[in-house]
């Protein structure tokens, strides 16, 4: 049976039925040439796709995280009620020079990074795992957790670490709080210091949609998203920043 | 729960990895692929009314990059009066091993392709969508699809073998 060049092209693309893949591959094993042309059609395709494959594992620039988030299309106001406005900083004030990264940018960024680990996602009890304990009305941070919080920056993370930490800010009161996502689950959690511990203030479960495991960057939950939002005094610590609070021991 | 728009913020950021290497696959360089996305992704936004809940946000973003493309070709053309990319240059020596080299010869061999051809390759070759997803894309039939493909295969097979066809069955590199 003579298979035409359009007709190989569909079964190496994957787009023939189960009974039509089979007639050709029995064709194939016993027609070398035939065999060969289906190879061409299969390698010019690896070929393509294997020159541009690099292009997903590369970081995503500011400026199209901005855009996707609908920060750079004009909008009626600050007080629009879209969510993107959560996050967003003031840009006045004198603190912090150089390229201020936002919440929400520092917030996609870390999603992204924990996102390659992601694969199953038991909803997350915060009693479990001794991560957290209850006390005096309020969750606070223990084991891997708690030495996360203390001693991880975000600027400078191994991927395998369990803990990722997100963006870290001053609140209202003074002390600092720390957003983080636990690897291999979909939890996110904002942790503030308080009386020399880290008091977990909220937790959340990220919404990263089936079927993007793999290369989604979600946003924090909006339970975080929220949290941050009623506590920041101001723009997220740059890596300098972060540095001095670790440093300081995160006193305020 | 979160709003529409907080949700479609969401999904096209999860999106954005795909949509810079289609953008990748059209253009020459990454700061131009960045744009494109950049520009497409503002299209969306203000068009983001015209999206029914439920509706296939992937194929739409897809959609509006290839008329973002599309424009911007047609604008560069009206300034610069370029021709139409049918000239084929010539290909300075490269080694086939040389991975990057591999990866600027595919770059190379797709920009000499016609707009349609090149559309259709980058969306199943690259992106690995079905004939039907990216005959959708392209509001074209799906035999209007094969056959660009087929050509734009055809094309990118001569211009590849040069330097890739000499070893057989050399197999992928890694």
């Amino acid at each position: 049976m003579n298979y035409d060049d359009e007709t190989l092209m569909a079964y190496a693309d994957g787009e023939l039925d189960a009974v039509q893949r089979a007639e050709i591959a029995a064709a194939a094993d016993a027609d070398p040439e035939l065999a060969r042309r289906v190879e061409k059609h299969r390698a010019l395709r690896a070929q393509v796709a294997g020159a541009f494959a690099n292009v997903l594992d590369q970081p995503l620039p500011a400026r199209l995280l901005s855009a996707a988030n609908g920060d750079t299309v004009a909008v009626n106001d600050a007080r629009a009620p879209r969510g993107g406005k959560i996050l967003r900083f003031p840009s006045s004030g004198t603190r912090a020079p150089g390229p201020g990264w936002g919440l929400r940018e520092w917030g996609a960024m870390a999603a992204s990074v924990v996102l390659g680990v992601l694969i199953a996602w038991p909803l997350f009890a915060p009693s479990d795992q001794g991560l957290m304990v209850a006390r005096n009305g309020a969750l606070v941070a223990r084991g891997v957790l708690a030495n996360a919080l203390d001693k991880q920056l975000a600027s400078d993370q191994r991927r395998e670490e369990p803990v990722q930490i997100g963006v870290t800010f001053r609140a209202r009161d003074g002390g600092y709080c720390r957003s983080f996502t636990l690897r291999g689950t979909k939890t996110a959690g904002l942790a503030c210091r308080a009386g020399g511990e880290w008091q977990v203030a909220a937790t959340g479960v990220a919404d990263i949609p089936a079927g993007q495991v793999q290369q989604a960057a979600a946003a924090l939950p909006a339970a975080i998203l929220s949290a941050i939002e009623t506590r920041r005094a101001g723009d997220a610590l740059d890596a300098a920043g972060e540095e001095n609070a670790r440093l300081g021991g995160w006193d305020r | 729960m979160t709003t529409a728009t907080e949700e479609i913020g969401e999904r096209i950021v999860g999106l954005l990895p795909r949509l810079r290497r289609f953008a990748r696959s059209l253009s020459r360089n990454q700061h131009d692929a960045d744009d494109l996305v950049q520009s497409a992704v503002e299209r969306a936004w203000k068009h983001s009314a015209q999206l029914r809940p439920g509706a296939n946000l992937g194929a739409w973003m897809f959609g509006i990059m290839r008329n973002a493309w599309l424009d911007n070709l047609r604008a560069a053309r009206r300034r610069a009066e370029v021709p139409l990319p049918e000239d084929s240059g010539s290909h300075p020596s490269v080694s086939p091993a040389d991975t990057d080299a591999q990866r600027w010869s595919v770059s190379e061999a797709m920009s000499k392709l016609p707009e349609d051809q090149r559309l259709a390759i980058a969306l199943v070759l690259v992106e690995g969508m079905s004939y039907k997803e990216a005959a959708a894309v392209l509001e074209i039939p799906i035999g209007t699809l094969t056959s660009r493909l087929a050509r734009g295969r055809a094309v990118l097979a001569a211009a590849l073998c040069d330097e890739a066809c000499s070893n057989k069955e050399g197999g992928d590199p890694a």
